[in-house]
Order: C-alpha cells, then structure tokens, then sequence
C-alpha cells in the first residue's frame, strides 16, 4: 500500500492546462460573459498595455459594427480605469467585461495576448494568439468558414 | 522500500524547484511599462554616452554599439 502511494507520488504532478479548439466553457464562464446560445462569439482578451490589442481593437470594433460576429471583450488590466480610457480613447461599441478578479483569464489561461477565441454554445471554435495582422478579414473568413 | 523512500525523498526536494511562479501573459503589465526596456527610459542617452566615450577614448566596441566603418563619426 505504502509502495503504491510513493510511486504515485513519484509520478504525479499538477498540471494547468489551458483552453483549447473543441474544449467546453463552464457554465459560470458562460454567464460571466452572457453568452446566448446559438450565436458565433469573439472573446477578445485584451489589456491597455498591449500594443498589438491596441492595433486590433479597432478592426475587431469595426467587424463588430458591420455585425459580422458577435464580440465580447475582456479586459485585464489591474486597475479597472486603464481599460475603460482605452475603450473611450478607440470608442469600442462592444460589450466589455472588467476582470478585476482574473476570473476569466485563469479559467481560458490564453498563452499570449491579444488572445481570440471563437464561442459558440460554450464551446471553443478556434483559438488565435498574438498579433495578426488585418484581424477583421480572418475573423471575417473564419466565421463564413464556421456558418 | 528503502531506496524506493530516499527516492521519493529527493523527488519531493526536486519538486520544489518547478513551484517558481510562472509569469502569465497578463501579469506582464509592469514588464511592458517602458520603464523597464533594457537602457531604461530612454535608450538614446546611453547611445549618445557610447559615442562620447569612443570619440574621447580613440575607441569603440565591446558595448554593444554598432561599428560601421564608413569613418562618418
């Protein structure tokens, strides 16, 4: 009993692992974001110390007013006012969700910012880090490839 | 058993060194400040001390400093 207990400890280790293609959102993530059912999502996980969220936010803001996809946003940044100067000084239209506890961002534990992610019915479509250049035309594309 | 025990032992010990905190992509706030840019605030004064120093010491390299050649300095 002992042996098997130390080779289990041997052998174990924790490891996070974080949200891929194809995974499901837990249903509290869902409502955080308010996310209805159905419905082609952008999660755009952004922070106003990120040059190249600051690049894309427009074009995403752009595909967002052209209603090519839904968007929801998050935010990152420690304090709350940082976020919001960026969305006033780009005029973002979409929704924004402060993650003041990190909530968010530890449960979808994106390996790079900005971080994308393709929602639909709380499950991940696709998944796109770091800076792209010309964002709405591959999400545009993207999102005629998913419908 | 023996060696089996000693051997977890030092695999507890190991363990210890994979629980240095990993720095997630958004806690880099304080990284991306440009405070933090190698040559600090602001890099052209220490390229503006490099070329005082290698026109007053009659040399250059070894600092990092980009040498042409073109004997434009």
């Amino acid at each position: 009993m002992i042996k098997k207990i130390l080779y289990s400890l041997l052998f174990s280790s924790i490891v996070v692992m974080a949200l891929e293609t194809g995974e499901q959102l837990p249903k509290n993530i869902q409502e955080q974001l308010k996310l209805e059912p159905n419905k082609v999502y952008v999660v755009d996980f952004f922070a106003s110390w990120c040059k190249s969220c600051k690049k894309e936010l427009p074009l995403v803001n752009k595909i967002y007013q052209e209603k090519v996809v839904e968007v929801v946003a998050v935010n990152v940044d420690k304090n709350r006012e940082d976020g919001e100067a960026l969305v006033k000084e780009l005029n973002l239209t979409f929704p924004v969700v402060y993650d003041q506890d990190k909530s968010l961002v530890k449960s979808f534990d994106p390996l790079g910012f900005p971080a994308i992610y393709y929602i639909q019915n709380g499950k991940v479509l696709h998944v796109i880090f770091g800076a792209v250049d010309e964002i709405d035309k591959k999400i545009t594309e993207d999102i005629k490839s998913i419908k | 058993m023996k060696k089996l025990l000693i051997m977890a032992i030092i695999a507890s010990l190991f363990m210890g060194c994979s629980l240095v905190k990993e720095v997630k992509p958004w806690e880099k706030e304080t990284l991306a400040k440009p405070i933090m840019q190698f040559g600090g605030l602001h890099p052209e004064v220490n390229k503006f001390e490099s070329h005082v120093y290698f026109s007053k010491e009659a040399s250059r390299g070894g600092s990092g400093v980009a040498g042409g050649g073109c004997g434009c300095n």
